[in-house]
């Protein structure tokens, strides 16, 4: 445990006061990419700690593995539902209870940047593959997931 | 589609036939690393994610202080410049250039740089 008393988790509430506070005093766009860059350095960090770098496992195996280092087991960023390919191309990552999402109403505009970022970093690592990646579909705009796409780039 | 080769044969040819240029980074407005030709050491992600959120930055001090467009971003230091212009609407370019450049003549040089790498993106 990282703190005696109070122990490893914090609210949500403040790490969504730091987003919009950044947001306030730097802008959505500075802000968004540095939350992305920072939330591909710590999926990377992560799948390294998995050892899942450049393995050969299913997408089934890895959105396993994603769910237990994010989900309920994990640090509670996100669970991840499932991971779906399609034309061998795209990358599909299906996700709920996303942390950005969290007491948002319903068709807000806001997008998950930080847990992009996280599934994104894990992806490359794990794939050895550079990746671009989006948020396509969300909870809070009709959608049952919030899912993120991933492309590879040559 | 993109042709990320022919943007990466581009950058190269900048910066290897323009002096004192010491390297370059196409970069998405989101961040992600389009094409680079970087002096060693140099962590693309990191230059990348930097170089847009910068110009972002930059374009947003333009708004708040009322000094309307912004042109480019000039790092000016002890051991050379890196200057920030956007490319189009999708990319922002860096030029990393060194201290004994004459500014005019690099501002100059990206401006071409920028018309030349422009329609690539289209």
């Amino acid at each position: 445990m990282l703190r005696p008393i109070l122990g490893d988790f914090s609210s949500i509430i403040c790490f969504k006061a730091a987003i919009t506070g950044m947001e306030e005093a730097l802008g959505e766009k500075a802000t968004a990419i540095a939350l992305t860059a920072a939330g591909r350095y710590r999926g990377k960090t992560l799948a390294q700690e998995l050892d899942l770098a450049n393995s050969s496992m299913s997408l089934e195996e890895l959105a396993d593995k994603l769910d237990h280092g994010f989900g309920k087991d994990g640090t509670r960023l996100c669970i991840v539902e499932k991971i779906v390919q399609e034309d061998n191309e795209v990358i599909k990552v299906h996700t709920s209870e996303t942390l950005c999402s969290a007491d948002e109403p319903q068709g807000s505009q806001r997008k998950c940047t930080y847990t992009l970022g996280a599934i994104w970093g894990v992806l490359e690592e794990t794939f050895n593959q550079r990746l671009q990646g989006k948020h396509t579909e969300s909870i809070l705009r009709g959608g049952n997931y919030d899912v993120f796409e991933f492309t590879k780039l040559s | 589609m993109i042709n990320v080769s022919m943007l990466q044969d581009e950058l190269q040819n900048f910066v290897s036939g323009t002096s004192d240029v010491q390297g370059a980074a196409l970069v998405s407005p989101d961040g992600l690393a389009l094409a680079s030709v970087l002096p060693g050491g140099m962590d693309e992600e990191r230059t990348a994610a930097m170089s847009a959120s910068m110009l972002s930055l930059g374009e947003r001090i333009g708004r708040e202080l009322v000094r309307g467009n912004v042109e480019r971003i000039v790092v000016e230091g002890e051991k050379g410049y890196g200057v920030l212009v956007a490319c189009g609407s999708d990319a922002v370019l860096l030029v990393l250039a060194g201290a004994g450049v004459k500014q005019g003549l690099l501002f100059l040089e990206v401006k071409r740089a920028v018309a030349r790498i422009s329609p690539l993106l289209a």
